[in-house]
């Protein structure tokens, strides 16, 4: 640990030197200023994105996504359905890892089986949850069986790394943090890392794929926003991620930088609590009553009416968004086409408020969070002004995510705003877990904490996660959203857009929708 | 002096156990660190086995008596987000901390003693007038708003100095110092002041206050009169005896900027131990936050013990009282 902190040290100082002092891009080093890092150099230990991005340059993954989370080849050159719970993978052969050694099925097989034992507690489990048991069918051949028919496994497998089975069952972060056990089959190798600081990597010759523009690639870790700004504009770093807004706004006048938008997979959701009883009566002319209003869809209905997407995306996110009708991107696999643009409509808000039996609206509170996506804190105040203009007053408290995520896990808020991201590129994974009843025996339902329970969406959910054709899967999962979103089981808001800053010039940057930042995919300009 | 010593000591034991128990109570009551760590895609039991995995599940109490216990023996536990040695991380952003600290400190003092003295010296000169000035602002203007501002001129327009992060470090005195090389302190220059900016106007206005003082006083009249050179009397006289509280607020300011250079950190992107304490407390990494508080109120202890020792090298009288 020492002894990489002096050398990652050293090194990243000497490259530095030469970035910061030339000036330009070299086309040799690249060096990017970004929000977040990892937590470990172990890519079983956590599901974190900023891990899965940076850990993404030294291992590769079994099947990979496209900037539009669409499924690609990876170390697997191909995957297919043998019976209803197995499903069969070729290996991509001649792939040789960091150490020299060459990637087989039994490398595959033991990354899967390494995961429980060594991940943390943002568990990785999640992905490796569906397998019953792997098995070797030849050097490139293995087979995969479920637990019970699982369609989405290979959606789960873009997050699946494949280390080296020579790093045997012991090693754990220490081990992978030195850079002993790091060894891949990415297009860079491993050379230092410490918690928050550097991660620097260096070309890997033998790598399979395409040959890489970089020789160094350094990523430091700069989570303070205007620090971030501050390294690109001094040039000592090329490039940075998550520009704030009013950054982007500036940054569009500034001749020197490049920037580059794509929107993301984050949606800004609203969870009206549709239990029997609120955790805090709402109040009716100044007085508690029992019931819950918000189990009545004329109120969810009056509420989302009183919404002005287009001003929040205007005002509070600086045009960095999109209205949003459904709660993921509708060219994901399950996203409806047929859904309409949600309305702006006061009267009618009102109009609903009243036949609902609140002529007078009511009182009711509604927390978010103000420190864990752009523009969180100031979206809950401007959606309160909003319902005021239908008569309701909305009492709107923004937490630090710290105080607020156990406290949602706990049920104590009437009414809440939270961001998702549907990472995976699917609807089963944000439906199964938002909209489906809770219940713990399967497993889905997990994060609906509003309350929120149609025995045909659960149905169609239920039949859509063991149906393996993808036509009528898509069609089952289509039908969901519809309903479900109809329903306003909640009430999606607007999807966030992410932005990246280049010296002028000097770089492509690909649009990702999951906001990674990849070396790999990023080509200097020539 | 020995018991002394003892007395100290034991202490400091008493407020590491109340400190230990007001963190834990605290973290405790803002809630589940899993709840705040967990990945959306995980279903309930999932969420149970990782509460039950790191004890999260048993009482208040037993949690607690587990962890002092470990800590009794040496073992201040794992890092929930890296499954590393508490100890070993908080050991590891130390040199970077304390050099940015020590060089505030020797900026403030360095700068703040002599303007001090001369501002008390000379009251109503217009450079005192100046230096009082520009004292106000050091302690009333934002620290992240003047980093920011230090950045935008000297990195950004100007282009002389980095805009963040540490420089190359070498090893001086077994500890890995970044101000071991000139590009070093190209890197340290910028943080460090800005930490010393809210220092060197206490100091400022509290060597002028001494000095103003002690000026009139009968024994500096009686050196002028001895025919002591103006030099000698502001060296030797006017500053011992301004010195006990300057030593006191230097020791606190010490402390502090160790523990808690949060700020200048965070804007400079110095990897110290106060990022590493935020990142811990937004994740409710508890084992990082209970044994850094642990720490720093050793620290605390420590660096006021020190004062204590310093007090009767410079004021006899205190000995005196202290060994009666």
């Amino acid at each position: 640990m020492k002894l990489n902190f002096k050398l990652g040290g050293a090194l990243a100082a000497a490259l530095l030197l030469g970035t910061a002092l030339g000036g330009a891009v070299s086309a040799q080093t690249l060096t990017m200023g970004v929000r977040a890092g990892p937590d470990s150099i172990d890519p079983h230990w956590s599901t974190l994105g900023s891990q899965a991005e940076t850990l993404r340059h030294v291992f590769d993954t079994l099947v990979m996504a496209d900037e539009n989370l669409n499924m690609k080849p990876g170390l697997a050159t191909s995957w297919k359905p043998v019976d209803d719970t197995t499903w069969e993978f070729k290996i991509r052969e001649g792939v040789k890892f960091h150490d020299g050694s060459e990637l087989t099925a039994e490398d595959v097989k033991f990354s899967i089986d390494r995961i429980p034992v060594v991940t943390g507690p943002m568990s990785m489990t999640i992905y490796t949850k569906q397998v019953k048991e792997t098995k070797v069918v030849d050097k490139y051949t293995l087979h995969v069986i479920t637990k019970v028919a699982a369609p989405t496994l290979p959606n789960d497998f873009i997050r699946l790394f494949v280390v080296s089975k020579s790093v045997g069952m012991d090693a754990r972060n220490e081990q992978f943090n030195s850079g002993k056990a790091a060894i891949g089959t990415g297009p860079y190798k491993f050379v230092s890392w410490e918690p928050k600081g550097d991660f620097v990597v260096e070309r890997f010759d033998g790598y399979w794929g395409e040959k890489q523009p970089w020789a160094k690639v350094i990523r430091k870790e700069i989570p303070n926003d205007p620090a971030r700004m501050a390294a690109l504009k001094s040039g000592q770093v090329d490039l940075v991620n998550y520009v704030p807004a009013t950054d982007y706004a500036s940054m569009q006048k500034d001749k020197s930088v490049d920037t580059f938008v794509a929107d993301s997979v984050y949606f800004f959701d609203l969870y009206p609590n549709q239990k029997e009883t609120l955790p805090k009566p709402v109040k009716v002319d100044g007085k508690e009553i029992t019931a819950n209003p918000l189990r009545d869809p004329r109120v969810r209905e009056a509420m989302d009416l009183a919404i002005d997407r287009k001003t929040l995306v205007r005002v509070v996110l600086e045009g960095l968004g999109r209205p949003a009708n459904q709660l993921m991107p509708t060219h994901f696999f399950g996203g409806s086409k047929n859904l309409p643009e949600r309305a702006y409509d006061v009267a009618k808000s009102k109009k609903l408020l009243a036949d609902a039996g609140y002529p007078n609206g009511f009182e009711i509170d509604f927390f978010c969070t103000n420190n864990r996506l752009p523009g969180d804190g100031a979206m809950c105040e401007a959606l309160s002004q909003m319902w005021a203009r239908a008569g309701l007053k909305v009492n709107a408290n923004a937490l630090n995510g710290t105080v607020f995520f156990p406290a949602q896990q706990k049920g104590e808020f009437p009414m809440w705003m939270s961001g998702w991201g549907t990472l995976t590129g699917e609807a089963s994974y944000t439906y199964g877990s938002l909209v489906h009843t809770a219940d713990p025996s399967t497993g889905l339902g997990a994060f609906n904490k509003q309350g929120y329970s149609n025995p045909e969406v659960d149905k169609l959910l239920q039949e859509g996660s063991r149906t393996m054709d993808d036509t009528k899967r898509r069609a089952l999962f289509e039908k969901a959203t519809e309903i479900s979103m109809n329903d306003r089981a909640l009430i999606p808001m607007v999807q966030l857009q992410t932005v990246w800053a280049a010296k002028k010039g000097a770089l492509t940057i690909p649009a990702r929708v999951d906001q990674e930042t990849l070396a790999y995919e990023i080509k200097p300009k020539s | 002096m020995i018991g002394f010593l003892i007395q100290r000591v034991l202490q400091a034991l008493m407020v590491i156990v109340a400190m230990s128990v007001l963190v834990f109570l605290g973290v405790y009551a803002i809630g589940n660190p899993i709840d705040v760590m967990i990945d959306p895609a995980s279903d309930q039991a999932l969420r149970e086995a990782l509460i039950h995995r790191y004890g999260l599940d048993r009482p208040l109490i037993e949690q607690y008596f587990v962890f002092m216990n470990n800590m009794l023996h040496g073992d201040f536990g794992e890092s929930f987000i890296y499954r590393l040695p508490v100890i070993g991380l908080i050991w590891s952003r130390f040199p970077a901390t304390l050099e940015l600290a020590l060089t505030a400190m020797m900026i403030a003092t360095c700068l703040g003693i002599p303007l001090g003295l001369w501002a008390g010296y000379k009251p109503d000169s217009w450079s005192a007038k100046a230096i009082m000035t520009f004292s106000v602002l050091g302690f009333s203007v934002p620290t992240f708003w003047v980093g920011l501002l230090l950045i935008m001129t000297f990195a950004v327009e100007l282009g002389w100095l980095p805009s963040g992060g540490r420089g190359p470090v070498s090893n001086v005195f077994g500890l890995k110092l970044s101000i071991g090389s000139l590009e070093g302190w190209s890197y340290i220059i910028l943080p460090a002041f800005n930490l010393a900016l809210f220092k060197l106007g206490l100091l400022i206005r509290l060597t002028r206050a001494g000095t103003i003082e002690v000026m009139s006083s009968d024994y500096v009249r009686f050196a002028r009169a001895q025919g002591l050179s103006e030099g000698k009397v502001v060296g030797l006289h006017v500053l011992k005896n301004i010195s006990i509280p300057i030593v006191t607020v230097f020791g606190l300011e010490l402390g502090s900027t160790l523990a808690f250079a949060v700020v200048t950190e965070t804007v400079f992107n110095w990897p110290g131990m106060g990022k590493l304490i935020i990142d811990s407390i937004t994740v409710l990494d508890r084992p990082v936050m209970v044994a850094y508080l642990i720490l720093v109120v050793f620290l605390f202890v420590l660096i006021n013990l020190v004062v204590d020792l310093v007090y009767g090298q410079l004021d006899p009288r205190i000995r005196v009282k202290a060994a009666s």
